[in-house]
């Protein structure tokens, strides 16, 4: 099980290292910076949970337009409420590193663009998707108009069995055509 | 695994036997690599390797516990060392922080400068060892250095000029002598410099060869075309940027290249003919004059040589006026190489091209093309003209060229205070207008390729030259990251990051590495080395170093093979024809290859687009079925109420919608069945045969989903009983016995187009060897029912408007369609869960 206490058990950090794609330096340094964020309280416990708003300090986090989706999708608690316990942590590390396959990056970067969770991306998914991107305020929406317009672009490339949305497997063949997002979908401490 | 949260994701306990199954006739460490690969939590991870290492140990006998025990201590060994391996290489990577840094306030694009920039310095880092190790440590140990002429002192201006003093150092060609020293070992310097060189070469062209051709195959090949499709700016969303800032300004960027992919679209349209035509027009003044200024920089550089080649002389002291009139060239060739590409950035901004890729290469075309043409004509005055002139001509030409490159060093320092200094002062203070400047990714990596380009060409004639550019490229790293952090914004178009790598380092080979070795390679073959200096005095060319060597070789009866290799591979014609033609013949296959699998996925696009069709046309026709039928309504309520719940945890929808639907099916198809014996003569009776089969099948599905609901709120609902299903799939598999016959016939009496589809894609299922694929065979078939009641239907609907395509043709079309719904239920089922 994860551990807080001040040191990483060897045995848990040659588990964490098998099982990760993060290197043992890696994992010490998500130690410190998880330990950080804890309080003195909580440091004892023997698998704290970290809520939602104190990991979106992280300043590799905080300027993230997806931090929310990130920390839900990778959150194993039960109550959805995005907060991540270290092993969780180490997920989030493991699919943004620089050794995580292509399978792995788009199987959670599908998940993270999925907002309503209902495994495909739909009209509704891809225009949020959009104003993530391009900005929350009135002034930098894209207009009704250009949106409809952008999202049928987007469905005409990617949606090959013409459903109106995108699935998996669609998507994970718009990545594979697309050889900046391995490089772009990285997040390092 | 079933698309739904980071919960309990192995969804049902066969997919997870089946998973533990596989993962145990592995070995462990690909056991662990597979574990590691699987898109779920950790947890979950850890439960799927704790139950198949149980697994695993229950499973083997005592026998060869301890061996086993050994063996598997020895594999967590040898991970564990490639693990702290992996890590302690990580951390001694030069300039890894910095990089991050860069990489996160600026984006790829400009990173992948500063990543070339540290692998160039690498090749010359490697370059000195080399030529260090093999050919200036020898001669210094022997101290066969030549004495320096007592009239010759240190000036300053030789740090400049690398004439005078440096002349007569191991710097440059002339001082190595070329004779064999006897020691412990017999060290020929003529065959040590000579091998040196060639194997540095030839190992620099096997790197950049290799790289390029995986980066080409990554980023190219596999690459989308379309440069401004909007997937592909949604896709490239830069994670790693974490400045708040460089955030907004992204999404702006982001906002204005969607807009102008979306503009783009209608604009194509509306260029009229004299709008073409004014383009054109401008495109071929605009090359017509960039093409002339080359040409004219090139033939400036030679006449300027021409008239230095006046004022030289070949004597042994110069004054030291006369040794800074040689660096009137190099100023002249920086000089030009800074300023012209502003005039072709200027052309650039007249020009209108489709798309910015092509702005891109057109510029980068016209810069190497003023580079070459410039490094050319300088290549060809050294080639010809200097060796007649002096005497120990090599050293001359490594002058030339040391003095080239710390010009061009000079200038470089140069261009980036006048250009990313001053421009974000005038930016920022005295036009504010401009704005900040950018980083020209462009500029800069076709300047260090340029330069990198001096130093191969230099090797040969100045062994130490990558001493130079060692201290070139680091100090220019700082000072490049510098400027970019106090003077630059990131790019304003994101994306095609990792093309414009692939175009760098296809750049970097093919006219920059490809020339400097022919022009070392025509040096070594044709060109007569210099009589009294140099290791290879007294020869006709230096190739013949090898002609003695071998001669040498010979006399020696043990090493005979070699001599027969020499002669009869390297020299022999025969071989090298023999070679070329294999290479052909085996090029022009992978291309028919290529060809080939160009087709087939045009086949299989379009059997993925009607397979969407059916789809939708099932489940129009279920509906309509749906709606007709008023008896079953409250049923088909209560069950939608179930499924609607049941659908916010699947992961299709529609296909819980379709269960209930097909049920409905079932009911007015006992009812029909009369009427359909009088309507469709042919089809009847295996209609009913497999009707059936089908009744079984539906009942076994409708008890499965009555366990589901109950079974619903006791777990966290996720595994559909296996025992139904197996039910269905055998009842199906009769079916299809029965009617096996049937669907061949009736399938060859169809479209042979879908018959080559479906031929396609069972050979694709059978080489992705799927191992649901006892189940996808009788979906081909019920596919291609499917298929033909579509067509059938929609035949229908062209040629008899006025017959209401309801009833008559719905019902020889309905058991046809359970069929169908119930195999794509089935291969969905899987298809699905295999995520």
């Amino acid at each position: 099980m994860g551990t807080t206490a001040s040191q990483l058990a060897k045995d848990s950090l040659s588990e964490y290292q098998e099982l990760t794609f993060l290197t043992k330096q890696e994992i010490l340094l998500a130690h410190r910076r998880f330990t950080e964020l804890l309080d003195r309280d909580e440091r004892n416990h023997p698998n704290p949970r970290v809520p939602m708003e104190v990991i979106l300090t992280l300043p590799e986090l905080k300027s993230n337009p997806f931090k929310t989706r990130i920390c839900q999708v990778f959150s194993t608690s039960e109550d959805k409420d995005g907060s991540l316990t270290f092993e969780d942590f180490l997920d989030l590390l493991s699919a943004f590193s620089d050794s995580a396959t292509l399978e792995i990056k788009s199987h959670y970067a599908f998940r993270i663009f999925d907002f309503d969770d209902d495994g495909t991306l739909d009209y509704g998914d891809l225009e949020k998707l959009v104003n993530c991107l391009t900005g929350e305020t009135e002034d930098t929406r894209l207009t009704s108009e250009e949106m409809r317009q952008l999202i049928s672009n987007i469905l005409d490339e990617s949606d090959i069995d013409k459903d109106g949305t995108v699935n998996l497997s669609e998507f994970q063949h718009v990545i594979s055509r697309s050889p900046d997002f391995v490089s772009s979908f990285k997040i390092v401490l | 695994m079933a698309l739904s949260k980071n919960r309990l994701v192995v969804s049902c306990p066969t997919e997870e036997q089946n998973l533990i199954k596989e993962l145990v006739a592995l070995s462990t460490t690909e056991q662990i690599r597979k574990i590691r690969e699987l898109p779920v939590s950790f947890e979950e991870k850890k439960h799927v390797r704790t139950q198949a290492m149980a697994f695993k140990s229950s499973g083997q006998s005592h026998h060869f516990s301890s061996l086993r025990d050994f063996s598997q201590n020895m594999s967590l060994l040898i991970r564990r060392f490639g693990y702290s391996i992996k890590s302690v290489s990580q951390s001694l990577q030069l300039w890894r922080g910095i990089m991050k840094e860069i990489g996160g306030k600026f984006g790829s694009s400009v990173l992948n400068y500063f990543v070339l920039l540290k692998w160039l310095l690498l090749f010359n880092i490697f370059s000195f060892l080399v030529n260090f190790g093999f050919i200036t440590i020898p001669l210094l140990v022997s101290d066969l250095s030549p004495n320096v002429s007592p009239n010759v002192s240190f000036r300053g201006l030789e740090l400049l000029t690398g004439a005078g003093y440096f002349n007569y150092t191991v710097m440059y060609y002339g001082s190595y002598s070329n004779e064999t020293f006897r020691g412990l070992v017999d060290y020929d310097m003529q065959l040590a410099y000579f091998f040196t060189i060639s194997v540095y070469m030839v190992l620099c062209g096997l790197v950049l060869i290799f790289s390029m051709a995986s980066s080409f195959k990554k980023n190219y090949a596999l690459a989308d075309a379309a440069s401004n499709s909007a997937w592909q700016l949604l896709c490239s969303w830069d994670f790693s940027i974490t400045n708040e800032k460089a955030v907004n300004q992204r999404k702006n960027n982001l906002r204005i290249q969607l807009k102008e992919s979306l503009s783009e679209k209608a604009h194509r349209e509306r260029q009229t003919t004299s709008e073409q035509l004014k383009q054109y027009g401008i495109y071929f003044g605009s090359w017509l004059l960039s093409t002339g200024l080359a040409v004219g920089c090139g033939a400036s550089v030679f006449y300027l040589c021409q008239y230095e080649d006046e004022q030289a002389e070949d004597t042994e002291t110069w004054s030291a006026l006369k040794e800074a009139e040689t660096l009137l060239v190099p100023f002249v060739v920086s000089l030009m190489n800074m300023v012209i590409p502003l005039f072709f950035s200027l052309f650039n901004k007249f020009e209108q091209y489709s798309s910015q890729r092509k702005q891109i290469y057109a510029l980068l075309f016209r810069n190497v093309l003023l580079r070459i043409s410039i490094l050319g004509v300088l290549c060809y005055y050294w080639m010809n003209t200097v060796p007649q002139k002096f005497t120990c001509w090599e050293p001359m030409v490594g002058q030339a060229l040391y003095r080239l490159v710390i010009v061009d060093f000079i200038f470089l320092m140069l261009g980036s205070l006048f250009g990313e200094f001053l421009s974000n002062v005038i930016g920022t203070k005295i036009q504010p207008r401009l704005g900040v400047p950018e980083f020209d990714v462009a500029r800069n990596v076709l300047e260090i390729i340029y330069a990198q380009t001096l130093a191969w060409i230099g090797i040969y004639f100045s062994p130490l030259l990558p001493v130079i550019q060692i201290l070139k490229f680091f100090i220019l790293f700082y000072l490049k990251k510098v400027s970019l952090t106090h003077n630059c914004q990131p790019p304003r178009r994101s994306g095609r990051a990792a093309q414009m790598k692939t175009i760098f380092i296809f750049l970097l080979f093919i006219p920059f590495f490809a020339g400097a070795l022919s022009i070392v390679a025509y040096t070594a073959w044709s060109l007569t080395p210099s009589e009294h200096c140099g290791p290879f005095r007294g020869l006709n060319n230096t190739f013949s170093v090898i002609g003695e060597w071998i001669d040498d070789v010979n006399k020696l009866s043990s090493t005979q093979w070699v001599v027969w290799i020499y002669q009869n591979v390297i020299r022999s014609e025969i071989f090298y024809f023999l070679i070329t033609l294999i290479i052909l013949v085996l090029i022009y296959i992978f291309w028919q290859l290529i060809q080939g699998r160009k087709e087939l996925i045009v086949l299989l696009r379009k059997q993925i687009v009607n397979e969407g069709k059916d789809k939708s046309f099932l489940l129009e026709k279920l509906q309509n079925l749906q709606k007709s039928c008023p008896e079953v309504n409250k049923k088909q309520k209560k069950r939608t109420t179930h499924t609607s719940r049941r659908s916010a945890e699947r992961s299709s929808g529609s296909q819980s919608n379709s269960n209930a639907v097909v049920q409905v099916l079932l009911a007015r198809q006992q009812q029909e069945e009369e009427e359909r014996r009088n309507a469709s003569g042919v089809s009847v009776p295996s209609d009913i045969s497999t009707s059936d089969a089908m009744m079984q099948a539906m009942l076994a599905r409708q008890k499965a989903e009555r366990q589901d609901e109950n079974a619903y709120e006791a777990t966290d609902g996720h595994p559909p009983p296996l025992d139904a299903v197996a039910q269905s799939l055998a009842a199906r598999q009769r079916a299809e016995e029965t009617d096996g016959y049937w669907s061949t016939t009736h399938f060859n009496r169809s479209n042979p187009v879908y018959s080559s589809i479906i031929q396609v894609r069972q050979s694709a299922e059978r080489d992705r060897e799927d191992d649901s694929h006892d189940a996808t065979s009788p979906v081909s078939s019920a596919m291609i029912q499917v298929m033909q009641a579509r067509q059938k239907a929609e035949e229908e609907e062209r040629n008899q408007r006025i017959y209401p395509p309801g009833q008559n043709a719905a019902s020889p079309g309905s058991s046809a369609l359970i069929q169908a719904m119930l195999a794509r239920q089935q291969a969905q089922n899987e298809y699905d869960d295999g995520y």
